[in-house]
């Protein structure tokens, strides 16, 4: 019997906002189904009533006809249920096979026998392709690496029910292939999965049926054979964008030198050089691991530097500490926000204004009314869904928890030469990458330098105006974006 | 944020439960006190006066549990200050001013090894000041006295200890509430306050935004040892003498007020209001036991229950927000 998910009137309001309004739709085993919607459209409440981690105010979730309602996350895996949460749950200290087993620990080894642990763990390790270990301390391995752990996690269960809250935001290509050969061979077991992304390619490439949100209200269903991006786009926005980069009103002028970097070693990376001209927006790709994100931190005065130079404005720098970066023009925008990017337990307004508070001072105090102009600035910028500035980040959504780092590090209080962007778009929706697509652009044309530092080829390769391309800790080619196809710089970062 | 909403913000705060639990405290002793003394402006200076030294050493443990540490060496730090000042005091003819600002430099150099320790070598700030204080400070002590009591005899000192403002309210009261007042506006309206949530909430996100949490680690634990030998020197001076077990005692009691206070481990919430009203409650209540003739034996006992209550009102109190925003605390 083929199986069947229905979500029936369902509703869910936190304060100031209703992020689910009365939403029914159904999911068909041997399917995948994708969630739609913009930032804040409700996609993880979802999925959270789903596997019990919140309860809806309204309506009810039935799995085969049945009416199920889950107390806690443990019941729903007990009912064969496992959801794939858009932030990482793994236990950081532990190591691999404690934490891809770590719900089934006492039960299924008793007293923990490691020797079958690993060889189990090691199989799934088998299965996803990965070069880790069942020993490796989970915390020490890269993001990626840790969210193909997460989803190792629920493929091991087994469960029934299986849901991606954007699984592959953090992933590189690579791992990507492997992902979506999991998700067909889950497929052709019967299993239903939901998918949330905002990779549009990606929709059309895994999924079969669509469900489009809006705002917590469900705007339509649709076959993803029967429909195109454009109406898509047009079903979660409300309005035709139309097409994303031939829309970008790109910076032409460019400048002299900006930044230097000269053979630049560090732990993590090796004889990296490149230059950055006033104007220019310099991508940087490559695969998870190749070191863009330890170049960039090095130079920002985040990690040591072993030996190199670098050269700001033609004179030699040295940064101890990001601060020092800071207040010489240098702005880095980092790509773990959980980790590095925001303070969850402190509110949007708190988080825009860390790097710029000296400058929202009325006489010795902070000013209230200085914070709150720039963190409404970017509450409307990025059209940040949230009542007020005043919500803690904790409890925003994830594309507009990256909106407000985003809007943190391109206030117009900052005083930036260099924009460096690790992974801006992450989970950000469509209309909003277009919009930050075009704000690189605009910021390249007053004569800043942007590094925009992504792991979704199309973007690096349209917004860009050269490219760099790294593997190993190595710069391994350099194109332009007249030059780059999407072979060359795969085949670049891929080289033996 | 409109009136409404601030009011029940308010009301789903902290600083409600605590007040609440405050006046429950202030009725109840009122009402059974003989003749309604408790409130008499006699035995309120009286409670003032038994907070003066928890209120210096909370301030600075505050901070640090703010900023996501936790100091348990000023109790020891100021046993260290108080045989320093004695010592001196007596021993040489150098001024009482110099003499108190060596003891404070005193405090702010076992502060900055606490730092060290902490910052260069790693080691968790509980140990560290554990450490610091009962071997480091409590050793020092011994050392610079000569492992005996050295009694004070100076007027300043005198004066320190006795002097009272319109013959009722004493000098270390006023200096006490100043500094927590001073305190608590830095921490809520200044830059600097600022930061030190900001990095209590997370360090690695902080820096990488352009603070310092190194430099304000360093600040802060310096900033704990200076308050600490502050208390020391006035528990000598309250004594007359440079005792060897000083304040000891006092380390842990003030981190209890602090936790009482709101001021949650793991860092980046409370303030010193809460401080300040963790510190009133706990004194009004021991007070109130006193002058009602408990016996010394339940004190120990009903403050510890008092803390429960506090502890779990607390919980109560959150459990309904934690619902809202869908089980997660952090
Ligand atoms: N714990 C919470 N407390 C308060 N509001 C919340 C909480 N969780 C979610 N919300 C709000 O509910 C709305 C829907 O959030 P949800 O996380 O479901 O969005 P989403 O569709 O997954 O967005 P994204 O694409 O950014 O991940 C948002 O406005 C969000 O701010
Ligand atoms: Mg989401």
């Amino acid at each position: 019997m083929e199986k069947l998910l229905e979500f029936k009137n369902i509703s869910k309001a936190f304060p100031g906002v209703q992020a689910l309004d009365n939403v029914s739709f159904s999911a068909r085993g041997g399917a995948v189904s994708a969630l739609l919607g913009e930032n804040g459209a409700g996609k993880s409440t979802l999925l959270k009533i789903l596997s019990g981690d919140i309860q809806p105010d309204a309506g009810s979730v039935c799995i085969d006809g049945e009416d199920r309602r889950f107390a806690s996350p443990y019941q729903s895996i007990k009912a064969s249920v496992s959801v794939i949460y858009q932030e990482r749950q793994l236990l950081g200290a532990m190591n691999v096979m404690e934490n891809v087993f770590l719900d089934d620990l006492h039960e299924k080894f008793g007293i923990v026998n490691r020797s079958e642990l690993k060889r189990k763990t090691q199989e799934i390790i088998d299965i996803f392709e990965l070069p880790v270990k069942p020993t490796d301390i989970v915390g020490r391995l890269s993001v990626a690496h840790q969210q193909m752990i997460e989803i190792m996690k629920a493929y091991r269960r087994g469960s029934d029910i299986i849901a991606f809250d954007e699984p592959t935001a953090p992933l590189t290509d690579k791992e990507i292939a492997i992902l979506f050969k999991l998700i067909r061979e889950l497929k052709e077991r019967g299993k239903i999965i939901l998918y949330v992304s905002h990779r549009m390619a990606e929709i059309f490439q895994i999924t079969d049926d669509i469900i489009v949100l809006k705002d917590g209200q469900l705007v339509t269903t649709l076959r993803t054979s029967g429909t195109n991006e454009r109406e898509l786009v047009k079903a979660m926005v409300g309005r035709d964008i139309g097409d994303t980069y031939s829309n970008l009103k790109r910076n032409e002028i460019m400048g002299d030198v900006l930044l230097e970097v000269k053979n630049l070693e560090t732990d993590y990376v090796h004889d990296v050089s490149f230059e950055l001209r006033r104007g220019e927006v310099l991508g940087f790709a490559g695969l998870v691991g190749a070191g863009r994100t330890e170049v960039m931190r090095a130079v920002f005065g985040a990690d040591p530097i072993i030996s190199g130079e670098i050269k700001l404005e033609g004179k030699p720098v040295r940064f101890k500490k990001p601060k020092d970066a800071i207040g010489s023009g240098i702005a880095l925008c980092p790509e773990d926000r959980k980790d590095q990017g925001l303070i969850l337990g402190r509110s949007i307004r708190d988080n825009v204004s860390i790097p710029v508070l000296s400058k929202l001072k009325r006489g010795l105090f902070m000013s209230y009314r200085a914070e709150e102009a720039l963190a409404a600035e970017a509450v409307r910028k990025y059209s940040i869904r949230t009542p007020s500035t005043d919500k803690r980040t904790v409890e925003l959504s994830g594309g507009n928890q990256q909106k407000t780092i985003l809007g943190r590090w391109t206030s117009d209080k900052m005083v930036t030469k260099v924009l460096i962007l690790d992974e801006p778009t992450k989970g950000i929706d469509v209309g909003t990458k277009a919009e930050v697509y075009q704000m690189i652009h605009d910021f390249a044309a007053t004569g800043i330098g942007v590094i925009f530092i992504s792991s979704e080829l199309p973007e690096v390769l349209n917004v860009s105006d050269n490219i760099i391309v790294m593997q190993n800790g190595r710069v391994t080619g350099r194109v332009s974006r007249q030059e780059a196809t999407e072979e060359l710089v795969v085949a670049m970062s891929m080289l033996e | 944020m409109g009136a409404a909403e601030r009011v029940k913000n308010f009301l789903k705060s902290k600083t409600f439960t605590l007040l609440c639990i405050l006046v429950a405290i202030m009725a109840f002793f009122w009402y059974f006190s003989a003749n309604h003394s408790f409130l008499s402006v006699r035995n309120i200076t009286s409670i003032l006066y038994s907070m003066v030294l928890f209120i210096l050493f909370s301030i600075g443990v505050s901070l640090l549990v703010i900023f996501g540490e936790f100091d348990l060496s000023p109790g020891y730090v100021g046993t260290a200050a108080g045989a320093t000042l004695a010592t001196i005091l007596s021993g040489t003819g150098i001024p009482w001013f110099l003499v108190m600002l060596i003891c404070l430099l005193l405090g702010i150099v076992f502060g900055l090894i606490n730092a060290v320790l902490v910052n260069k070598f790693r080691v968790q700030s509980f140990i560290a000041t554990l450490a610091v204080g009962s071997f480091l400070a409590k050793g020092f002590s011994y050392i610079i006295s000569g492992g005996r009591a050295i009694a004070i005899d100076h007027p300043v000192i005198d004066w320190l200890a006795s002097y009272k403002l319109w013959d009722v309210v004493p000098v270390t009261v006023i200096i006490s509430v100043a500094l927590i007042l001073v305190y608590g506006i830095v921490l809520a309206k200044t830059q600097f306050g600022r930061s030190i949530y900001l990095c209590g909430g997370n360090k690695e996100a902080a820096r990488l935004a352009g603070l310092d949490p190194k430099k304000l680690s360093y600040l802060l634990f310096a900033n704990s040892g200076m308050l600490g030998a502050m208390a020391g020197v006035l528990f000598a001076s309250r004594l007359k003498s440079g005792n060897l077990d000083g304040t000891n005692s006092y380390s842990f009691p003030a981190v209890t007020a602090v936790i009482f206070g709101g001021i949650s481990f793991g860092g980046g919430s409370g303030n010193m209001v809460g401080c300040f009203l963790g510190l009133l409650i706990i004194n009004a209540f021991n007070n109130g036991l006193t002058i009602m003739r408990v016996s010394p034996n339940w004190t120990g006992v009903a403050s510890g229950a008092l803390l429960i209550l506090a502890l779990t009102l607390d919980y109560l109190s959150n459990r309904r927000v934690r619902r809202q925003i869908g089980g997660k605390t952090s």
